[in-house]
């Protein structure tokens, strides 16, 4: 049995999205042994997901939710999953996450992030946001930080790389943000649901 | 002057020449409203209200924006 932190074990983390971010912070949320994902999307398995997002040639066609669930079931067993089949909007999203501590913005259209953060933020009591914006490209992987904006939101990124012709989304600079994402969670939960200031030194922390 | 204060950066406005609404202050820095995330003084404002949202001198506002990718 690995080591598990103790706090993962409790905690309840809402993925919004299942694309190159939400299907990467998932397989890390699950190595760390959190207690329980809520996995929201609508969305089918297509072969150009391949590129950056954690499924495989004999999934395309299979909704996301249920590949999600299929792969991180072979990680562990230790965490439960909940599928939630579902096109998120203002109206399902605070029924859809409220179990959740902490819910990690993982789409793909900037107008979708704003109206997921604004609806948490607005219309959910206590629930930590963990967003993300600019990560298309390769390289400057220092560029993309994790920044504290106030107690209930934080964000990853850096800020300006959105897609655009001759800048893709490629999984190595999709994995960097994915894999701060899921890092700034540990550390909120692991540090008892409050947002750091996520300094680079763990006098910071 | 009346200032503002905008992602933590102290901003001056002539008087009188303050924008009146958050969606107006928005229009003034170029920024679309369906991929900003607002807040004033803390609380965030949700996009429906940008129009209707007044302004006050002194006022702590956060803007986040957002760009596509995931």
């Amino acid at each position: 049995m690995p080591y598990v932190f103790y706090e993962m074990k409790k905690a309840v983390i809402g993925i919004a999205g299942l694309g190159g971010l939400g299907s990467n912070v998932a397989t890390a949320l699950t190595r760390l042994g959190a207690g329980k994902l809520i996995l929201a999307d609508f969305d089918i398995i297509e072969e150009s997901n391949l590129n950056r997002q954690q499924y495989f040639l004999d999934q395309i066609g299979r909704p996301k939710v249920e590949a999600t669930i299929a792969n991180l079931s072979r990680i562990s067993g230790n965490t439960e999953f909940v599928p939630k089949q579902v096109r998120l909007d203002p109206q399902n999203i605070p029924q859809v996450f409220a179990e959740a501590d902490v819910i990690a913005e993982c789409f793909d259209l900037p107008d979708q992030k704003q109206m997921l953060i604004e609806t948490a933020l607005a219309e959910m009591d206590r629930v930590i946001v963990v967003s993300v914006s600019g990560l298309a490209g390769v390289g400057k992987s220092n560029s993309i930080v994790t920044r504290r904006i106030n107690d209930r939101h934080v964000l990853i990124g850096d800020g300006e790389s959105g897609v655009r012709p001759g800048v893709p989304l490629a999984a190595s600079r999709v994995g960097v943000a994915a894999y701060h994402q899921a890092n700034a969670i540990a550390e909120i939960i692991i540090n008892g649901m409050k947002v750091p200031e996520f300094g680079g030194s763990d006098a910071d922390a | 002057m009346q200032t503002l204060k905008i992602n933590g950066s102290e901003r001056e406005f002539p008087a009188g020449q303050m924008p009146q609404t958050l969606s107006s202050l928005l229009d003034h820095l170029d920024i679309n409203h369906a991929t900003v995330v607002a807040e004033i003084d803390g609380q965030v404002v949700k996009r429906n209200d940008f129009a209707e949202t007044k302004l006050n001198p002194g006022q702590s506002i956060e803007l986040v924006r957002f760009v596509g990718g995931g």
